[in-house]
């Protein structure tokens, strides 16, 4: 007899997911993703200046900060016909790079690692390591003095949970360590931004900081105590915890999701932006290991199971949707994307799967790792270490710009500041959480149809115009789950990284799921 | 502050046990000072209350109509850090983006808390008032929840300006307010700017836990000391305003540091303190990056100060 369970919140996430899943004979049959928040920014994008649109859409989004305004600075550059001055590139770059890098190990350690850790092992801790034992005693004086919040309750330890005290405590001093570098790494893209979250230096045509060399230096000294965690604590511990403790269920690929992967590309590494530091493209679950090239008009959206009114599958550029709150059938606010008709997941793993990164198909071949949650998280740290090279490069090429005693190289293009009466716009980029997409058309010098195809809404995507279930959906099939303590569930689920804030099409009418099996 | 029999000595012991020393939690104090406008004489005195009362506060954290960005401002404060925050002065029992627990539990956790009450109450985004199902919980209305949750709160703090005026999702057509309009007879401290700052955060809770009263409020409920004044009063591009320099185009050398009235900058008409602290453990704020300011800390924000970028003589 299948039992349903729904956990809601979903929480070590952003925003509001709610999960429902059906569990017959300790695995998961059925799941629904549904997003329960709702604040229409497309709607109050529209009739607005679109130069508004990179301050409006920077708050769609706490966490991915500087992707949505830097992604929509894209979109309404390309309808203004602007271009962006290197050095404002390259500030961008450093600027949202820094974010990757307070971003991906702020997942691994905050969001995921109570998911994983068997965090009151700490108490068996033996060994003699000072600030090992420090953080021994901060968590057992928790203990005895009866309150352990945030990290308790919990659900209970299952057999993949990892018990190791050495390995406990030592993730657990990270777990510290890292909630005081990424604010670290948040105060790096505040040099360049005035504040984070919610820079406010990037605007259309490029940026409004002129970047002064003690600025520089002082990202620099952040940028190298911030690289040392991710090269000395964050990747070690991933790729450790990963292939030791984690190994079996990395070997079963719990948690893979359709096989087929879309990446936009991100991070400029040329004046004229064509080579990227992630690359674009697709592959498909058909033919897995070739990445064809990416083609925007085969993107879709799809509004089957959503609380919009009916329509075809429609291109983001030709997108007319309203609110239905009543419709029969839906069960989410989130519409579907699909690329060519294939249901596709984004973020670290995809990006990866496009480059085809040797460094991660190495590690998986060597440990047996199939695509799924674990092979997720490898990807991130992988991918970290790209982040960490380049803003080398970055920082030395706007270094040497900057430097020119007889050249001062522009930040912005001040010609294509002001909106055209006409225009249409494309902004694909790369967001932590996956290809981010901005989409905008302008009449009358004002925003007149605005859509956002974000990561999340990519991977939390409901059941199409043809039953396809979405990436989350998929991925939460065959999963074993204990209903009274679906501790894997909520694993497979965070190894996404969802962002809920982002979906912003979301709604579940009454909390109560109107869509029949 | 070496007066035999302190009564303060066991909260400060209690401290050092859990790895705060004595002279970080009077730093931290110094800057509750600095930072509410208090004589810095006062900064031992609230230390010794704070340390005395210190068992740590509960604290429910609430999300709703939001992004999550005032949570990752909390986060970037880095004195004090963010774990000392969370471990150590607080104990989080509900806070969705924090918090162990998932589901049932978690919701349970927030129940049980306020059952039995004497915790503070954070509100992060906005409210719908137009229809429940904008914002929901546990298949529950998120407007009844918080409405729970705060009568039973010795103090409610909105932070950022969705929780305090309905920020930028009042300008669609979801009815997004902010706590205040659905509360009656609860304590409410608003922290408007757009995310919040966190120094106002953490220094209005560390005066509530050693005076447990708020800080001196205005009209609007927010502390005096950060909203008293405009951004223009202390910005450092003033003086160029008052010889009608601006900015015009931010790739020329001369002008980089004019007055950004003419591409929209609404510091003359915003209340904070940003131009005097700045963000970030004191790094910049938007000003210093040669961005204009768009009012964020105002409930007029957004839709009463759109176009942003616009130099307002030239839109009316």
């Amino acid at each position: 007899m299948a039992k349903r369970i729904v956990v809601d919140p979903v929480t070590r996430i952003e925003g509001h997911l709610r999960i429902e899943v059906e569990i017959d004979k300790g695995v998961v049959t059925k799941a629904w993703a549904q997003g329960t928040m709702y604040r229409g920014i497309e709607d109050i994008l529209r009739g607005r200046d679109p130069r508004d649109a990179v301050y409006i859409t920077e708050r769609v989004c706490g966490v991915c900060v500087a992707s949505h305004g830097w992604t929509s600075a894209m979109a309404v550059e390309d309808a203004h016909g602007a271009i962006v001055p290197r050095a404002a590139q390259l500030v961008r770059n450093l600027l949202t790079g820094a974010l990757w890098l307070h971003d991906h190990p702020l997942h691994f350690y905050h969001l995921s690692a109570l998911d994983y850790l068997d965090v009151l092992a700490i108490d068996h801790y033996k060994g003699n390591d000072k600030e090992l034992l420090a953080v021994k005693n901060k968590i057992t004086s928790l203990v005895k003095a009866g309150d352990t919040a945030p990290l308790t309750p919990r659900y209970q330890p299952d057999g993949y949970s990892i018990r190791d005290p050495e390995i406990v405590t030592t993730a657990l001093a990270h777990y510290l360590e890292a909630l005081k570098v990424q604010a670290k790494a948040k105060k790096m893209s505040a040099i360049l931004g005035g504040k984070q979250p919610h820079q406010s230096s990037i605007v259309v045509g490029g940026v409004t900081i002129y970047p002064k060399k003690e600025q520089l230096d002082n990202f620099k000294t952040i940028l190298n105590e911030v690289v040392a965690f991710v090269e000395t604590a964050y990747v070690p511990d991933v790729v450790n915890i990963c292939t030791g403790p984690l190994g079996q269920l990395g070997r079963a690929g719990v948690g893979a999701g359709p096989g087929s992967y879309l990446a936009y590309g991100g991070f400029p590494m040329d004046d004229l932006g064509k080579d990227k530091l992630f690359k674009g493209g697709f592959v498909s679950s058909k033919s897995p290991g070739v990445v064809q090239e990416l083609d925007i008009s085969k993107i879709t959206e799809a509004v089957a199971s959503s609380w919009y009114s009916d329509a075809e599958p429609a291109n983001p550029w030709e997108e007319n949707s309203e609110i239905d709150l009543d419709k029969k059938g839906a069960y989410t606010f989130v519409k579907s994307p699909r690329y060519h008709g294939e249901v596709s997941e984004v973020g670290p793993l995809a990006r990866m799967m496009v480059m085809q990164h040797p460094p991660l198909l190495n590690i998986m071949s060597k440990y047996g790792i199939k695509p799924g949650s674990v092979a997720r998280h490898l990807a991130r740290a992988q991918e970290t270490l790209l982040i960490t090279e380049a803003m080398y490069r970055w920082l030395e090429e706007l270094e040497q710009l900057l430097s020119s005693k007889t050249i001062r190289p522009a930040i912005h293009d001040h010609e294509h500041w002001d909106s055209p009466k006409q225009g249409q716009g494309v902004g694909l980029n790369e967001a932590p959480r996956g290809a981010l997409g901005h989409w905008i058309n302008i009449d009358n010098h004002v925003i007149s149809n605005y859509q956002l195809v974000v990561p999340t809404t990519w991977n939390v995507s409901p059941r199409d115009d043809y039953g396809l279930a979405g990436p989350i959906e998929q991925a939460l099939i065959g999963v074993a789950a204990d209903p009274d303590n679906p501790v894997n569930v909520v694993r497979v689920i965070r190894s996404f990284d969802p962002c809920m804030a982002c979906a912003v099409h979301l709604i579940d009418a009454d909390g109560v799921r109107m869509f029949k099996i | 502050m070496k007066r035999e029999g302190n009564p303060a000595e066991s909260g400060y012991q209690l401290l050092e046990r859990k790895g705060i020393s004595r002279r970080d939690f009077l730093k931290m104090c110094t800057i509750t000072c600095t930072a509410l406008g208090l004589d810095l004489g006062l900064a031992p005195q609230i230390a010794e209350a704070a340390a005395a009362n210190l068992s740590k506060k509960p604290l429910i954290w609430m999300q709703g109509q939001g992004c999550t960005g005032c949570s990752e401002s909390l986060l970037a404060s880095l004195d004090p850090s963010p774990d000392q925050i969370i471990l150590d002065l607080l104990s989080v029992r509900y806070h969705p983006t924090l918090m162990a627990a998932s589901g049932e539990q978690a919701v349970q956790s927030m129940e049980e808390c306020i059952a039995k009450g004497k915790y503070i109450l954070v509100l992060e985004g906005s409210i719908p008032t137009a229809d429940p199902r904008y914002c929901m919980v546990e298949g529950k209305s998120f407007i009844d929840q918080f409405k729970k949750a705060a009568a039973k709160a010795e103090a409610v703090i909105a932070v950022g300006s969705c929780a305090c005026f309905g920020g930028i999702p009042r300008a669609g057509f979801t009815g997004a307010v902010g706590a205040q309009d659905v509360l009656s007879g609860v304590k409410i401290v608003n922290l408007p700017s757009c995310p919040v700052k966190p120094d106002r955060l953490v220094s209005v809770i560390l005066y509530y836990l050693s005076e447990n009263a708020l800080p001196l409020l205005d009209e609007l409920k927010r502390p005096v000391a950060y909203y008293r004044y405009t951004l223009h009063d202390s910005c450092d591009r003033r003086l160029h305003f008052e010889k009608d320099e601006f900015l015009e185009d931010w790739n020329d050398a001369e002008t980089t540091d004019y007055c950004l009235y003419h591409k929209g900058c609404k510091g003359q008409d915003t209340y904070t303190t940003c131009a005097a602290s700045w963000w970030n453990d004191g790094v910049s704020y938007c000003g210093h990056a040669g961005s204009p300011c768009a009012g964020c800390s105002e409930p007029e924000y957004y839709d009463g100060f759109a176009p942003l970028f616009v130099n307002p003589k030239e839109e009316k």
